[in-house]
């Protein structure tokens, strides 16, 4: 099999595996899924609710979370979320001079594990008055635990230079990543590792995009990171096959582009799963063990990795024989 | 072999430096793990000032350290972040509404003399303010109980008429469908607005302040609180209380562009004016009120004024639940990883493990050296970067595994597989880099926790996968016991004439 230590001509490799004979399927899967993913985020925009191609967190938006926890023995009683909406839509917290009342009745309540926990989004508040919220939702839910509270505020203007910083640090980190692969690489492989990038990221937004229309999920700066680490692991993936059609030119001179691909794929794709597999299952860990802050992150990294392993191997190598012809 | 084993040297050393070192210093923990609370501070500029220069800020945080230190939390780190902001740690603290009080008041405060003439509107400002001031006490009384489901109080009211006479008069538009307490609010604002409007302009401010206290007052449950001057404020003082007494004009001191108290000062004072140095503020503080106004007083005015912008709370219970859960989705993590790599590697995979191990040790003992306050996105970083230094790994066994194919010696092989995998192990772990500089460099807070353990992780991984597996998998291969290809690959794909 190796070319690399004993080559003859007489034994060119005979890959088990040929991509190419599967590669119009690979691209009517690889277009549905980014047809897909540009629908979500059209619905999205679209969507008067969101008006954004992803449904925007509270990273992004600004405002107060508010997170409790209630204290009841065994079973907790049942608890409204529309009932807390209206107390807390009849509060006046106390406001500092000069600044205006936050509007209380645009509450939204999330009544969550059985009604043991609740998660309030309010506008943005001043702890003084997330306090006073607190202690109404007190008055309705009875004891809460303060040690398992969490409070998050992010004002506007800090929410305007979070989405900026992530927009910005996305579209550095693309071009310089760009940068890198053609000073490595020639322009051809930089321009499909590029294509594969986009790909993968594209289809990681496409899902959150579906997820927001029908769930709810919000995006928040973490999403962005895991766009940005999604971004450099397409490419490391996908070199990896390039590497090799590279290192393989002269021996494989002989073969069509086709087929040296073939080679490559094929010698390479063990490797190519390994090397997602061994970075999905801490990734896996992390969604079943690492908590309700990681939870989506991961899965994001998880899709990200997972589409970026699929494109490494279906549609980068595939579509390089088109772009060699000519 | 020599130059294995004074490889292997160096790796066992750095292990054991690396265990100490965890053991003298432990981890940073950060705020979502230990619980506590985080403010974000954004200075503003104002007036001439049109962006904040570093000069600034950090005056601004030097008036913000006084503060903090008179406040009394213990543990408190105060950082700037960027160009215009502060970050305040306040591990523990589970309330920040007085921290946020405290600081983000610019505290300036001027002595104002009253201007002559404007005796008769200034009496009827400040009896409408008082009444105003009662009025929305009561009504803010009444909606606490009823938000704790208390006995309701009864409600006392400013007539419609007069609260709508009142703002016309002094020019305020009333807003459509606003609330009673809405109403009285704007009322307070614009006739406070009329007050301060109606002192001359400040002669003595906060700057000549050496101190400032707090007292009890001998009649009634307030507070008082007490300042002293500098000679050149004693001085100003003195000329300005010389200046109205007797003559039924006020003194007026404006805080923040707050009329707090408006005071007479008697005819006795004419001849010389308040002297000594000191005067004290009958503004009728409560306890708290009266020690904040102190502390803010003693740490001086700000430069620039400052916008609280971010503010995060995580009680200590969720910290704990998030420490257990991040434990053992790493721990996890890793185990996974471990099987997965004996399983299909066998010796070579048990080698990576390791391997794997000491990269756990060594990134931790670089968290506890620079040191890395750990966060949860920064764990995930970590978990993350466990995947990513496998990776390297994985390229390297199947390189080998392809030399052992060929028919190649084991030596060899392994040889061979480190050096080819090598290109793309770099490029890997330079586009991972690359994605980590620019997360830093642009991200905020969280961001860059993630960004800071997962670089770690990456330039670790490089020398844990290019050396400590290289040494301990030739360290192995030195034992004839093991030297068997069969430990890395199943006999069935090894050619016939291989052993």
């Amino acid at each position: 099999m190796s070319t690399t230590t004993a080559p003859a001509a007489s034994s060119l490799p005979t890959p088990r595996f040929r991509i190419s004979r599967h590669r119009r399927l690979a691209w009517w899967g690889s277009s549905l899924a980014c047809g897909l993913s540009v629908i979500g985020l059209a619905l999205c925009w679209l969507n008067p609710a969101i008006g954004a191609p992803l449904r925007p967190g509270l990273d992004f938006t600004g405002g107060t979370q508010i997170q409790l926890e209630r204290r009841c023995d065994g079973a907790c009683t049942p608890l409204n979320p529309s009932q807390v909406q209206r107390r807390l839509a009849g509060l006046q917290p106390p406001v500092q001079a000069g600044e205006e009342a936050p509007n209380l009745a645009a509450t939204a309540v999330q009544v969550l594990d059985q009604g043991r926990s609740l998660v309030l989004r309010l506008p943005d508040l001043n702890p003084e008055q997330a306090a006073v919220v607190i202690s109404a939702v007190q008055a309705e839910a009875g004891a809460l635990n303060p040690a398992a509270t969490a409070i998050d505020t992010i004002g506007p203007t800090l929410g305007d230079q979070l989405l900026k910083g992530s927009v910005i640090s996305l579209l550095v980190s693309f071009a310089a990543i760009a940068a890198y692969i053609t000073f490595r690489y020639d322009r051809i492989f930089a321009a499909l590792a590029l294509l594969c990038l986009g790909h993968d990221v594209l289809i990681t937004c496409g899902v959150f995009a579906w997820l927001g229309l029908i769930a709810g999920i919000e995006v928040d700066s973490l999403f962005a990171v895991s766009l940005i680490t999604v971004a450099g692991y397409s490419v490391t993936d996908t070199v990896v096959v390039f590497d090799r059609i590279r290192e393989q030119k002269s021996l494989l001179s002989a073969l069509s582009v086709s087929d040296q691909v073939d080679v490559a794929v094929d010698a390479t794709l063990t490797r190519s799963l390994y090397t997602s597999l061994t970075t999905l299952l801490p990734l896996v860990a992390l969604i079943f063990f690492g908590g309700s802050t990681l939870f989506w992150f991961a899965v994001a990294l998880t899709i990200g990795i997972a589409v970026g392993s699929w494109s490494s191997i279906g549609v980068a190598p595939t579509l390089l024989p088109l772009f060699s012809r000519r | 072999m020599a130059r294995q084993q004074g490889w292997f040297a160096l790796i066992l050393a750095l292990a054991i430096a690396a265990g100490a070192l965890l053991v003298s210093f432990p981890l940073q923990l950060g705020l979502d793990l230990r619980g506590g609370s985080q403010l974000t501070l954004q200075v503003l500029p104002a007036g001439s000032i049109k962006s904040v220069q570093k000069e600034q800020l950090e005056a601004v945080k030097d008036v913000l350290d006084r503060r903090i230190n008179g406040l009394g939390v213990a543990e408190s780190t105060l950082q700037t972040v960027g160009d215009d902001q502060l970050v305040l740690q306040l591990p523990g603290e589970q309330d920040p509404s007085r921290a946020a009080k405290v600081l983000g008041t610019t505290a300036l405060l001027e002595f104002r003399a009253q201007t002559s003439g404007t005796e008769q509107e200034m009496t009827g400002l400040l009896k409408l303010k008082r009444q105003a001031q009662a009025v929305l006490n009561q009504s803010r009384a009444r909606a606490a109980a009823i938000a704790n489901g208390q006995p309701e109080p009864p409600e006392t009211q400013f007539k419609a008429e007069d609260l709508a006479r009142s703002l016309q008069q002094l020019g305020v538009a009333i807003p459509p469908g606003s609330s009673e307490t809405e109403q009285l609010e704007l009322l307070l604002a614009a006739v406070n607005s009329k007050v301060v409007a109606l002192f001359e302009p400040a002669t003595l401010t906060g700057r000549d302040l050496t101190g400032a206290g707090r007292q009890q007052q001998q009649s009634g449950s307030g507070w008082d609180v007490t300042l002293s001057f500098n000679s050149e404020g004693g001085r100003k003082f003195a000329e300005l209380t010389k200046d109205i007494a007797g003559t039924g004009r006020l003194l007026g001191i404006v805080l923040d562009g707050r009329s707090i108290s408006e005071a007479t000062v008697g005819p006795e004072f004419k001849p010389a004016g308040i002297t000594g140095g000191g005067a004290s503020i009958t503004g009728n503080f409560s306890a708290e009120e009266a020690r904040d106004l102190e502390v803010q007083l003693r740490g001086g005015s700000l430069p620039l004024p400052v916008k609280l912008i971010e503010v995060r709370t995580v009680g200590p219970s969720l910290g704990a639940e998030n420490i257990r859960s991040s434990l053992i989705a790493a721990l996890s993590g890793l185990a996974l990883v471990a099987v997965f790599m004996v399983v299909v590697y066998r010796l070579a995979g048990l080698v990576s493990v390791l391997a794997l191990s000491l990269y756990a040790l060594f990134n931790l003992a670089i968290y506890a050296l620079i040191p890395v306050t750990l966060t949860l996105p920064g764990i995930a970083g970590f978990i993350l970067s466990i995947g990513m230094a496998v990776d390297a790994n994985v390229l390297i066994f199947e390189r080998v595994k392809e030399e052992l194919r060929a028919g190649n010696t084991l030596i060899r092989s392994i040889d061979t597989g480190f050096s080819l995998a090598f290109s793309s192990i770099l490029d890997g772990h330079v586009t991972g880099l690359i994605s980590c500089v620019a997360l830093f460099a642009l991200g905020t807070g969280l961001v860059k926790g993630f960004a800071v353990t997962l670089a770690i992780g990456l330039v670790l991984s490089l020398f844990t996968a290019l050396t400590c597996t290289r040494t301990l998998l030739r360290l192995l291969m030195s034992y004839p016991a093991l030297r068997r290809s069969t430990y890395f690959l199943p006999a069935a794909q090894l050619p016939a004439s291989a052993s």
